[in-house]
């Protein structure tokens, strides 16, 4: 569904992302792992247009993404639940949830899609009218993946949904994000740091170091390889 | 001064000499009055610009009032003749005295604010006193004639006298820009313009040098204001306080070159004469055509090139190689050896001690109870998964943000509650992730802003931005325009600037990231001899592989507290270390 | 027999403060839709209140398209049809020349693209007050309605003081508070409206949702110059201008929109409403030149000692 060939991003002199190739079919749960800096967000922001790239192509359900604007990418059914959760803080949750549902797509089954996320997080429903920037980081990330949802997308992109969570209130988020998979069978690519938290439910990992995809594979082959771990000390060059 | 000042600052006064003289031989041979008085007002509002520029160019405080300025002048010359029979001889220099007045009054209040607050309180000062001034009954004053003794009263029966005045004025201003661009006074300005947080740290008292700023550009401001007056006769409060001068003193500048002394002499001279013969031309079909050229005037430039002509024209047409090395600075100037640290005053004890630190943010702690110490010579490397605080613990040590609690102490002395550039002063240099250069200022002159900020003199100044040029190796690059360098480049410019404040401590905010292999190497060697020569480094870095082979130590931060300190290796081996960064399952599989 | 005329003076300058107040009001949240959904600072919103008086005057005056809606219904009709108009003046202006120095081009950069926003804006502002100088001439016009010399008393309340209600401007102040709850459910409860304060709220999330940022803040640009255009079209009805008035006005604007807080539209409602109020009690005991200096102090302790104003969020302080 979603191909990204041979991807290179750079920030004014910082390359970001080097000739990254990786692939994510229908319906399923993929994840992408690496140290700080490594580039992660990045690819997101190239996927949903906010980052233009130096050279590679993206196409999603066959199209070609880098031609559209970055507005008009929602609309074919990618939603990006970004870093840092980026909640609309002066919006009700209510209402943010509404936004999530701005591409006619969501409007279409609004009723249906909106009891749905209030079923996988009732706290959604408890606050509907408070100003979301009152949430607690639990909450706004629930929030966050419930406006994600609003829009019944064909890809659900997750940016490091656990950070700055503490780790049980983590552990409720990779429990909906698994369930959403398996139960509303929506394609998901997640980004993590917490590298054996994220593996364990995907079918299929990529490592991404200083920009380069450097291991890729089933989790339980990437789990029992140091190398993960000696990537993310530090240890490599060693 | 700034490297190569000298033959930069001559080089532009025989430039002004020249344009002075060709000008005045040109207005010499005009006969009509109209166009004489046209010759007159060109040195005068280019004047008021050069004024403004100094505030608003090299300081970046954009101001929309100047007119206060211009008016005070104005009005000191007009009421000292009417009311005093002060001859604007005297009257010229009283308002320069009271316009210094004004802009302290002014600037202390306003200097709290920045951005589009401060453009647009600098905007309500003028009003102010156009409304006061129509209060006090001063619709329209004449300054009456004096034909006797006309010199007596700066009035001449010869209007061409009364343009070689305005360029005689106007050169004195243009001079003393000259002076000012040229001297540290410049470099501090220009320092506070690109970064004023990154100034401070390099130990500038922006708050000092902004007022200097403004009292210079206000007592200049009203000069222009005070021969406006002489030569105009009549003074309004509009006419000198209104929103259309202040708008000139704006628009000649940008439209000319901002920043630069030569952009508000090249935009007078290009926009007043336009301005005031479609006024005259067309006045009567097309009142207020003058405003509309100055709009349409303004417009363009922002959207075509905003940095004003003078630099559109000059990157294009003068590109020429810049030279590499240093120019000749003399032969006392050679690379020394590194200057000998100054004995510790508790030799025993570690150099930076902190204790019990914390920081929050409305609910959230971003520095929670960090304790640490640095002994002098060390390298200590701060880690820690992304958002863990590292950043905001340097925004604590340099001042940039108070702390709720805890202590730091460099040497002995209290660290915290001093502003930013008193820490830079006590030795403290720091370097910040986004490096911000001068693009058109040489490498040298970047450096020597540092230097200024821990207070040398001049030429100590310079020796001292050279030695720390050579440190970081780019000695081969001084002379060459900041923009021109590189990532790795930019990188060690950066620190050679927070090594000229000579500082006792580094605090290094990221100086590797997004560094290539080779060039991270590159970095590292330079960060190792600084070390060797004695410096202490403390170090915010995501590069672990770098990390690893640089520091001596490590102090790892997660959620703002201090999860681990101790040798790399060990750190790196620490459980709760791996889970900080790996997450919990990871650790548990791996035991498992 | 003082304490009579106090009064008097007094409750009618409490009515006189209320109805002003309230088209400052609406000409406030002009400004604080433009700079409370974009961080626009725009100069030239004085020009955009003048040319809506304008705008009014030239559609409903004798022998002019309105005029055969009558002096008494023309004025206030012409007024709201000025909206349209500089609304899309408004969008072309945003279009063609401030979107190239705002919006998600200068996020991030020194000083957000503040500086690049004045200065274009101040062109704008010179262009249109002295092009409007070429076009319209610099006489002083007005609006005529018959209403505006005549009021509604109230009382005797106190022993003979009595309170006049200017028919004009209470016809306008009945229109400026519609025009704000119009506008105000279009905000809180239309897609549109919500639309556009998410694009406030956060313009790369809003991208992330579909919503196309720099079209919601042409049409944010727009509407804060309709409406501002609006609230002139009102004050058109009681007061002669020229196309310098604008500059008048602004420190009002700005006045009331820094105090009800940068960041809340309706904040500057309020804060209109407030300065509206200064405005007229001044009037008891400032002469009439001082006024407006009354109102630039104010702004001035506003922006030193609270500069979040009233309902605002954050501040620009040293």
């Amino acid at each position: 569904m979603l191909e990204v060939r041979d991807l290179s991003v750079a920030y004014g002199g910082l390359r970001a992302l080097e000739a990254v190739t990786l692939s994510v079919a229908e319906r399923q749960f993929v994840t992408l792992v690496g140290p700080n800096g490594a580039g992660k967000s990045t690819l997101f922001k190239t996927i949903s247009g906010v980052v233009s790239p130096v050279s590679g192509s993206i196409s999603f359900a066959g199209e070609d993404l880098l031609s559209r604007r970055p507005s008009e990418r929602a609309h074919l059914g990618i939603a990006h639940v970004p870093e840092g959760r980026q909640v609309f803080k002066t919006l009700t949750v209510r209402e943010n949830l509404e936004m999530g549902a701005y591409p006619k797509a969501g409007r279409a089954h609004w009723a249906q899609t909106l009891d749905r996320i209030q079923t996988l997080f009732p706290i959604l429903a408890e606050r509907a009218g408070q100003l979301a920037g009152t949430l607690s980081g639990g909450e706004q990330q629930m929030l966050a993946i419930g406006r994600g949802l609003a829009c019944a997308p064909r890809l659900l992109m997750l940016d490091e949904p656990s950070m700055g969570l503490a780790p049980s209130v983590a552990d409720t988020i990779f429990e909906r994000i698994s369930q959403i998979h398996r139960e509303d069978g929506v394609t998901i690519l997640l980004v993590e740091q917490r590298v054996a938290e994220a593996l364990e439910r995907s079918d299929h990992g990529y490592v991404l170091e200083t920009g380069h995809i450097v291991l890729e594979g089933r989790y339980e082959t990437l789990l029992a390889d140091d190398r993960v771990r000696r990537s993310y000390l530090g240890l490599t060059e060693a | 001064m700034k490297q190569g000042a000298g033959p930069h600052l001559r080089r532009n006064l025989t430039v002004l000499a020249v344009v002075s003289v060709v000008y005045l031989v040109v207005a010499m041979s005009v006969t009509n009055s109209y166009y004489q008085l046209i010759l007159t007002l060109v040195p005068v509002w280019a004047l008021f610009g050069v004024s403004w520029n100094i505030l608003s160019g090299y300081g970046g405080q954009l101001s929309f009032g100047h007119a206060s300025f211009f008016g005070i002048g104005a009005y000191a010359v007009t009421l000292g003749v009417v009311y005093w029979s002060l001859s604007p001889w005297l009257g010229i220099p009283l308002g320069m005295v009271l316009a210094g007045l004004a802009a302290i009054a002014i600037g202390f209040p306003t200097f709290r604010l920045r951005g589009h607050y401060f453009a647009l309180s600098m905007l309500a000062y003028p009003l102010a006193i156009l409304y006061v001034m129509q209060y006090l009954g001063f619709q329209e004053v004449s300054m009456p004639m004096h034909r006797e003794s006309g010199l007596r009263f700066m009035e001449f029966s010869e209007p061409r006298i009364y343009t070689l005045l305005a360029v005689l004025l106007l050169v004195g201003g243009v001079a003393v820009s000259l002076v000012i661009e040229n001297s540290r006074f410049g470099l501090a300005l220009l320092a506070i313009r690109q970064n004023e947080l990154a100034a401070e740290a390099a130990g500038i008292n922006a708050r000092l040098w902004k007022m200097r700023s403004l009292v210079v550009s206000g007592m200049m401001g009203a000069v222009a204001g005070g021969f406006y007056a002489r030569v105009l006769l009549v003074v309004t409060p509009d006419s000198v306080f209104g929103m259309l001068v202040s708008a000139q003193a704006v628009v000649v500048t940008l439209f000319g070159g901002v920043a630069s002394v030569w952009g508000p002499v090249i935009g007078a001279a290009i926009l007043v004469p336009l301005a005031e013969t479609l006024q005259a031309e067309l006045g009567t079909y097309l009142p207020g055509i003058q405003g509309v050229v100055y709009g349409i005037a303004i417009i363009a430039i922002m959207l075509l090139s905003p940095d004003g002509l003078y630099w559109t024209i000059g990157d294009r047409w003068f590109r020429r190689a810049a030279p590499d090395g240093i120019p000749d600075l003399g032969p006392d100037l050679e690379p020394l050896p590194p200057p000998v640290r100054r004995a510790s005053t508790h030799a025993a004890g570690p150099l930076l001690q902190v204790e019990g630190l914390s920081r929050a943010f409305g609910g959230l702690r971003a520095v929670s109870d960090v304790s640490f110490s640095i002994t002098e010579g060390e390298i200590l490397g701060i880690i820690g998964p992304n958002g863990a605080g590292k950043t905001t613990l340097f925004n604590v040590l340099n001042g940039v943000l108070a702390a709720d609690e805890g202590s730091a102490r460099l040497d002995g002395q209290a660290l915290l509650g001093r502003k930013t550039f008193e820490v830079c002063r006590m030795g403290v240099g720091r370097t910040f992730q986004v490096v911000r250069s001068f693009p058109r200022l040489s490498v040298l002159d970047n450096v020597i802003v540092g230097a200024y900020g821990a207070g040398l003199a001049d030429r100590e100044a310079i020796a001292q931005a050279v030695r720390a040029l050579h440190q970081v190796g780019l000695q081969d690059r001084s002379g060459v325009p900041a923009g021109q360098l590189t990532n790795k480049q930019l990188r060690l410019m950066e620190l050679a600037r927070a090594l000229a404040g000579h500082p006792r401590l580094l605090l290094l905010d990221e100086t590797l990231a997004g560094l290539g292999r080779e060039e991270c190497d590159d970095v590292l060697g330079v960060l190792a001899r600084v070390r060797t020569q004695g410096m202490t480094i403390c170090i915010i870095e995501h590069t672990m592989h770098a990390m690893m082979r640089l520091a001596d130590r490590f102090v790892v931060l997660d959620h703002g507290r201090v999860l681990a300190t101790g040798l790399p290796r060990a750190v790196v081996e620490d459980a709760s270390v791996i889970e900080a960064y790996l997450g919990k399952k990871w650790l548990a599989r791996r035991d498992a | 027999m003082d304490l009579e005329i106090l009064i008097e003076n007094v409750l009618n300058a409490v009515t006189a403060g209320i109805t002003i107040g309230c088209i400052y009001g609406l000409m406030c949240i002009g400004l604080g839709l433009i700079f409370g959904i974009m961080r626009i600072v725009n100069f030239a919103q004085g020009e955009l209140l003048m040319l809506g008086m304008f705008a009014s005057f030239y559609l409903v005056s004798e022998g002019r398209v309105l005029s055969f809606l009558g002096p008494y219904w023309g004025p206030f009709i012409g007024a709201m049809s000025a909206a349209p108009l500089i609304f899309t003046g408004g969008a072309l202006l945003h279009k063609f020349l401030i979107s190239r120095v705002s919006g998600l081009r200068t996020v991030g950069s020194l000083d957000e693209g503040h500086f690049g926003q004045l200065v274009v804006t101040l062109g704008i502002s010179l262009i249109l007050q002295n092009g409007g100088q070429i076009l319209f001439g610099s006489t002083p016009v007005a609006v005529r309605t018959p209403l505006s010399s005549e009021a509604f008393l109230i009382g005797p309340v106190y022993h003979g003081a009595t309170v006049f209600l200017n028919k004009a401007k209470l016809v306008a102040f009945f229109v400026a508070v519609l025009a704000a709850v119009v506008l105000y459910v279009t905000l809180e409860y239309t897609r549109l409206g919500k639309a556009l304060r998410a694009a406030a709220d956060n313009p790369t999330a809003a991208t992330y949702m579909g919503i196309d940022v720099d079209r919601a803040y042409r049409i944010a640009f727009g509407l804060g110059s309709g409406i501002t255009a609006v609230a002139g079209g009102l004050m058109a009805t009681y007061i002669s201008f020229t196309p310098f008035v604008g500059f008048d006005y602004v420190i009002i604007m700005y006045s009331g929109v820094v105090l009800g807080g940068m960041g809340s539209i309706f904040g500057a409602f309020w804060g209109g409403v407030t300065v509206g109020f200064v405005q007229q009690f001044s009037a008891l005991i400032l002469p009439p030149q001082l006024q407006n200096a009354a109102i630039f102090v104010v702004f001035l302790m506003i922006v030193l000692l609270r500069p979040q104003g009233l309902f605002g969020r954050s501040a620009e302080r040293a």
